[in-house]
C-alpha cells in the first residue's frame, strides 16, 4: 500500500511537489505565528509581574525633597517597594544592559539621565492609582508604568495570532485545494485499475487506502519541511535576540517548539488526508 | 444460484431497462443471454454484480438480496463472481501474470497462494507461456483468456461474461466459448451474453431471450433464433 502511494506520487511528480511546497508554507505560517504569538504572551505576562511604577525628577530637585517623595508614597501604601535611584546608577545599569552603550560618558558632556523613584506594587490593578499620586507629587516631572506597555503587547499578540490564522486559513485553503487535485489526478490515472478492483470485490477500504496514505504522505513530508524550517529559524533568532536584546524575555525553544510543532504537524497530517479523502469522495462513489 | 422475481430496472433517465424478469439459474448452468442491443442484457448481468439495484422484484445472487445488500457487503459478493468484458479491461502497463494475480492481491489473498493460482488460471486458459508479457502483445483472443483467467483465478461460483466474444474474430471467439464451456464443466455457473448466433448454435445450451427488457424465450437446449 505504501509502495502503491510512493508510485502515485512519483506519476504525478510536480503536482504533489506543489501541493507539498503550499502546504510546508502554509505551516511554517502557522508555526510561526504560533511561536510569535507564544513569545509575546510570555513578554506580556513578564511586564506584567513586573509592576513597576517609575517617576523621573525634574533635575533640580534636590536629595531631600526625593527622600520627601520617597516617604509620602510609602506612606500611599500598596507598595511592595520604593527606593530612589540616582542619575548615577541609572546610567551604570545602563551600560550594563547594553554594551554598546559603555563609551557614552565619552562622547557626552554630561549624564543625560534624571534622577528617578522605582515603585513596586504589590497589586498590579492599583498600579494606576499609584502613577498619578506619584505625578501629582512635588518634584516629579513624568511617570511611566508597565499597564500601557502591557496592554500594547497584549494588542500586538492578538494581532500576530489573527494575522497568522488569517494566512495560515488562506495558505491551508491553497494546500488543500492542490491537495484535492492531485489526490484526483491520481485516481483518474488509476481509474481502469480502481474499476477492476471494485468489480473483483476488493473492499473499499482496500481502493481507498493507497491515495489516503499518499495524501498523508504530502502532509508528513510538508509537516517534515516545516519542522526543520521553523526549528532552525527559531534557534537562530532566539539566540541573535538574547545577544542583543538581553532584556528581551525569549521562550527557551524547548518551551514553545514542541507544541508549534504538535499544532504544525497534526494540521499537516489531517490536511493531507482530508484532501485525499475529497479528493475520493467524487470519483469513488460506487 | 441466481434468482430473478418480478425484477425490473428503471434507470434515472427514466428508462425502464428491465420489466417483469423472472427467472431461476441453478448452480452449474451454462446460460446464454441473446436479444438485441438495448434489450437488457448488460442490465441483468450489473443487477446479479450490485453495480445496479432493482428498482421493482428480487434479486437473489447465492443467497444474497443483492437489493437489499449494504454497501459493505457488495465486495464479499463480487468475490463470489468472476467477470469477462467485450473490451477486456486488462492493465496495460501490467505483465499477464500480474493482471491475473491483481485480482487476487486486492482481495486479499495469502500472498503465498497466488503464485501458485495465477499459474494454475493461466494454464486453464492455455496462457501460461504469456505470463511475462504484456497485455499490447497479445492478439485480443489472448487478451481475452487473460480476462477469462482473471475471472477464474478467486475460484468464482459463477463466471458472468458481457459479450465476451464481441471484439474477436470468429476463431478467438469459438475459443473462448469453449473454454466457458470447459470452465462450467467443473461445476462454475456460466452466464454469457453474445450477439453471436454461430456459438449459440453450435453449443445448444439453455438460451434466454431478452426483448425491450421483457425475456420472451427461455429453452433448456436453444437456438440463437427461436424456432417456430
Ligand atoms: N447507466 C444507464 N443509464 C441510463 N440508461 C441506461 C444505462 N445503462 C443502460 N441504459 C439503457 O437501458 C437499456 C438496456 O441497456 P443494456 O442493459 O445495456 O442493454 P444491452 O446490454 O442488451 O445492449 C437501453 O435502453 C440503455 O440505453
Ligand atoms: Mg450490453
Amino acid at each position: 500500500m505504501l509502495a502503491d502511494a510512493a508510485a502515485g506520487l512519483r506519476r504525478n511528480g510536480l503536482m504533489a511537489a506543489a501541493a507539498t511546497t503550499t502546504m510546508a508554507l502554509a505551516l511554517l505560517v502557522a508555526g510561526g505565528g504560533f511561536v510569535v504569538s507564544a513569545n509575546l504572551a510570555h513578554l506580556a505576562g513578564t511586564l506584567e509581574a513586573q509592576v513597576e511604577v517609575v517617576g523621573f525628577f525634574r533635575r533640580d530637585v534636590p536629595p531631600a525633597a526625593q527622600e520627601r517623595v520617597l516617604a509620602q508614597t510609602v506612606a500611599l501604601g500598596g507598595t511592595s517597594a520604593a527606593t530612589l535611584v540616582t542619575r548615577a546608577e541609572a546610567l551604570r545599569r545602563l551600560q550594563q544592559t547594553y554594551r554598546s552603550m559603555a563609551s557614552v560618558p565619552a562622547v557626552l558632556p554630561g549624564n543625560p539621565l534624571p534622577d528617578s523613584i522605582e515603585v513596586r506594587v504589590a497589586d498590579p490593578r492599583r498600579i494606576r492609582e499609584v502613577a498619578e499620586a506619584l505625578r501629582a507629587m512635588e518634584g516629579v516631572e513624568d511617570v511611566v508604568y508597565g499597564a500601557a506597555v502591557v496592554d500594547r503587547v497584549i494588542a500586538l499578540t492578538r494581532a500576530v495570532r489573527v494575522a497568522g490564522l488569517v494566512a495560515t486559513a488562506l495558505l491551508v485553503g491553497c494546500a488543500l485545494v492542490i491537495i484535492v487535485n492531485t489526490i484526483r489526478l491520481a485516481v483518474a490515472a488509476r481509474r481502469q485499475e480502481i474499476e477492476i478492483m471494485a468489480l473483483v470485490g476488493a473492499s473499499p477500504g482496500f481502493v481507498r487506502g493507497p491515495f489516503l496514505v499518499e495524501g498523508l504522505l504530502q502532509g508528513a513530508a510538508a509537516a517534515l519541511a516545516a519542522t526543520v524550517a521553523l526549528t532552525a529559524a527559531y534557534l537562530v533568532l532566539a539566540a541573535r535576540a538574547a545577544a542583543s536584546l538581553p532584556f528581551l524575555p525569549v521562550l527557551a525553544p524547548g518551551a514553545v517548539l514542541p507544541a508549534a510543532l504538535a499544532v504544525l504537524w497534526s494540521l499537516g497530517l489531517v490536511v493531507g488526508l482530508g484532501g485525499s479523502e475529497i479528493g475520493l469522495r467524487r470519483y469513488l462513489t460506487a | 444460484m441466481i434468482h430473478f422475481d418480478g425484477v425490473g430496472k428503471r434507470y434515472p433517465t427514466g428508462v425502464a431497462a428491465l420489466s417483469q424478469v423472472t427467472v431461476r439459474i441453478d448452480p452449474g448452468e451454462f446460460v446464454f443471454l441473446v436479444g438485441p442491443t438495448g434489450s437488457g442484457k448488460s442490465t441483468f448481468l450489473k443487477l446479479i454484480q450490485a453495480i445496479e439495484r432493482p428498482t421493482t422484484g428480487r434479486v437473489v445472487v447465492d443467497g444474497d438480496d443483492v437489493g437489499a445488500l449494504p454497501a459493505a457487503a457488495v465486495p464479499r459478493l463480487r468475490r463470489r463472481l468472476g467477470v469477462v468484458f467485450q473490451e477486456f479491461k486488462l492493465l496495460p502497463d501490467r505483465t499477464v501474470a500480474d493482471n491475473v494475480a491483481f485480482a487476487l492481491r486486492v482481495t486479499g489473498t495469502d500472498p503465498v497462494e497466488i503464485g501458485p493460482r495465477v499459474q494454475w488460471a493461466l494454464e486453464t486458459v492455455g496462457m501460461a507461456p504469456r505470463a511475462d508479457d504484456l497485455p499490447a502483445r497479445l492478439s485480443g483472443g489472448e487478451q481475452q483468456r487473460v480476462c477469462l483467467a482473471r475471472a477464474i483465478v478467486t475460484r468464482p461460483r459463477v463466471v458472468l461474461a458481457d459479450e465476451p466474444t464481441g471484439n474477436l474474430d470468429p476463431e478467438a471467439a469459438w475459443e473462448i466459448v469453449q473454454l466457458l464451456a470447459r470452465i462450467n464443466l467443473r461445476g462454475t455457473t456460466v452466464l454469457v451474453s453474445t450477439h453471436n448466433p454461430t456459438l449459440v448454435d453450435i453449443l445448444r445450451r439453455r438460451v434466454i431471450e431478452l426483448c425491450a427488457g421483457r425475456i420472451v424465450r427461455d429453452e433448456a437446449r436453444g437456438l440463437y433464433q427461436a424456432t417456430r
